[in-house]
């Protein structure tokens, strides 16, 4: 018992030291906090500007159209509708390719009105770039506005010959959207889970190496190991403070989007989008057995390393393992798997993505993965305690 | 008072280790350290001499508890070493070859953690940082990280940490390795002054490969050479042995003479 608190008490003192020692290479956690930290607000903030520049558009009520003077019918119905008709530029079909233009075009032909009395059905072109996303978004506005006009000037002709235009409905159709607010956010949303896990990964990854190949490369850990210190203490302080790194960079990344969001520019996202302290605090549940995890993972990978470079290259490895597998949740199409819950990272994506979703979770939900992050976490630290004496005098 | 006794060490050959890399035609085992003897009693400089590659660091790592060795014993102050490690290494203050600190700490920083970890509380640590200080002539460094300090600065702050919990039995790997003139000379005072009875009459183990050291400060000498123990004794008593009047000679025949001539 009492060797136990001494343990205990020794741990503490490497903890501290490593955590000092970490805290000190102010210009590696700084680089952390703005490439990861800072990215997820940042996307947010990208992907605000672009739907309210959607958004904004669609307000506008604009339709460019090119040859409107060989069709007055269909200028007077455009106008009908409250639209403000803008003639196309010139080489709007080099402008959509390069998105300079933002609508689509309609082009008119020019017998159009001719074509029309006669009922030949003239053609008109909707001109847009699918790779173009903001012609593409306006496309399937104007052609509504289109069938509307095809629809009353059928209704017109009907109603000439004495017909009830309900005829050519006769199935009413109805779209009945299940998702909730915040399902249909997640589209656009899905990516903030992956950012913060990449944040953890990459706030533990120095201090990982530096408390193991690190102190490989510069000839510490052989005189560290002369102290009388059981191996496990040792490893057990190390292995605290690179968890409170990365639960840290946990911490700050899970509450970053709450500022993001004051500066979301769109009102209907802002709606969508509901991530509170709440959510914050569910992340949280999610990212710290997943950053202790991790940290425990990536010191045994580096401990096997000579140096700091050797160390990083073997640590590809886990980071990309870790950045690839949340994607089985981003493409699969179908819902989840029930073995998604035992794969570290993409359980954690899949937790994260139901909080945004505004879901709940099961037990099972939460202590699946945390029992995967404890197992993961005790492996690491046996591994890195079993091969410590050895990697010393290597 | 440190004891050596047939101690024994073989490291596999490269390539026959377990792994899934490994890979290579294996090659042949290595013998470190075939049966070296040593004896130091307290208040005396025992030189641990030898040429590269002699085992003189395989021993001193198993004498820290780093590598386990195959055959032999190592005693601290009568505790061995290979069953009860941490109560020997508490009664050692150990230098090793790699002697890196932590270049965000400052000096004193490194000296103290090293003293919390001997289990010191933290304000007897802080008095050892700074008696050490005054003793190694490096108070202006205390509050400095170490990050860029010079070879002999290192030194310093490295002997310090090992120094930090008072031992009774000081154990040196090549500790003069990089060190000029005037710091080799502040080192040997260090040594000389810890070995009286003021000093605390340490048992103190050296080892080098530079044989003016050993004339110079050790009250015996250790010759090893390929692994084995080939001569022990005072320097008068090696000339003696040898019938040289140069201790560079005697070294040379004592350590490169064919086996079994020297014993």
């Amino acid at each position: 018992m009492k060797g136990a608190m001494n343990g205990l008490k020794l741990a503490w003192t490497v903890y501290r030291k490593e955590i000092t020692d970490a805290l000190r290479d102010r210009r590696t956690l700084l680089t952390v906090l703005v490439s990861s930290v800072m990215m997820g607000p940042l996307v947010l903030v990208a992907i605000s500007v672009l739907v309210a520049s959607l958004e904004s558009r669609a307000e506008l009520r604009e339709v460019v159209v090119e040859g409107i003077e060989n069709a007055p019918s269909l200028k007077n119905f455009f106008e009908r509708q409250t639209y403000t008709v803008k003639a196309a530029p010139a080489g709007y079909e080099a402008q959509l390719r390069s998105a300079t233009l933002a609508d689509p075009v309609v082009v008119v032909p020019k017998d159009f009105e001719a074509a029309l009395l006669r009922g030949e059905a003239p053609i008109v072109e909707i001109v847009s770039d699918s790779a173009n996303q903001r012609s593409l978004a306006g496309a399937s506005r104007v052609q509504r506005l289109l069938a509307g006009f095809s629809r009353e000037r059928v209704m017109l002709t009907l109603a000439l010959r004495g017909v009830a235009g309900d005829v050519l409905e006769p199935v009413q159709v109805e779209d009945r959207d299940l998702a909730s607010t915040q399902t249909r956010a997640t589209q656009i949303t899905g990516m903030l889970p992956y950012f913060v896990m990449m944040a953890v990964l990459y706030g533990a990854l120095n201090a990982a190496l530096d408390t193991t190949a690190g102190e490989r490369e510069r000839g510490s850990l052989e005189p560290l190991l002369a102290n009388p210190l059981e191996r496990w203490v040792l490893v057990a302080g190390k292995w605290g403070a690179v968890a409170t790194v990365g639960m840290l960079i946990a911490v700050l990344s899970s509450f970053s989007f709450l500022p993001g969001q004051w500066v979301l520019r769109s009102d209907t996202l802002a709606a969508m989008f509901q991530y509170g302290t709440r959510e914050a605090l569910w992340f949280l549940v999610v990212l710290l057995p997943f950053a202790a995890a991790v940290s425990a993972l990536l010191m045994a990978v580096a401990i096997r390393c000579k140096t700091f470079k050797e160390a990083q290259a073997s640590a590809t490895v886990v980071m990309l393992g870790a950045s690839l597998l949340p994607l089985i949740n981003v493409f699969s199409l179908g819902s989840d798997s029930p073995w998604y819950l035992w794969v570290p990272a993409l359980a954690q994506n899949v937790l994260m993505t139901r909080v945004l979703k505004g879901e709940d979770f099961n037990a099972m939900q939460i202590g699946v993965p945390l029992a995967v992050c404890v197992a993961v976490a005790t492996a690491g630290v046996w591994f890195v305690a079993r091969t410590l004496r050895g990697a010393a005098v290597r | 008072m440190i004891r050596i006794e047939q101690l024994a060490k073989q490291f596999p050959a490269p390539g026959t280790g377990r792994g899934l890399f490994k890979r290579g035609r294996p090659g042949v085992p290595v013998q470190a350290v075939a049966d070296v003897n040593l004896h130091a009693p307290d208040g005396q400089i025992t030189g641990l001499l030898g040429p590269n590659g002699a085992g003189k660091t395989t021993t001193l790592r198993m004498l820290a508890g780093l590598i386990a060795p195959d055959a032999g014993r190592l005693t601290v102050d009568g505790i061995d070493v290979t069953a009860r490690p941490r109560e020997a290494l508490a009664r050692m203050g150990v230098l090793s070859d790699a002697r890196g600190l932590y270049p965000r700490l400052t000096a004193r920083e490194n000296i103290v953690y090293y003293g919390r970890l001997q289990g010191m509380d933290l304000d007897a640590a802080q008095a050892r940082a700074e008696a050490l200080a005054q003793m190694l002539d490096m108070k202006p460094l205390l509050e400095r990280r170490t990050e860029g300090f010079s070879q002999g600065e290192r030194m310093k702050t490295a002997l310090a940490r090992a120094l930090v919990h008072d031992p009774a039995n000081i154990v040196l790997d090549e500790p003069t390795n990089g060190l000029d003139v005037l710091a080799t000379r502040a080192l040997r005072e260090s040594l000389r002054w810890l070995r009286t009875p003021a000093g605390g009459a340490k048992c103190i183990v050296f080892s080098t490969h530079i044989m003016q050291e050993v004339e110079r400060l050790c009250d015996s000498v250790v010759l090893v050479s390929h692994g084995r123990t080939v001569a022990t004794g005072t320097v008068a008593e090696l000339l003696a042995q040898t019938g040289q009047t140069d201790f560079e000679e005697a070294f040379v025949a004592l350590a490169f003479a064919p086996d079994g001539a020297a014993q």
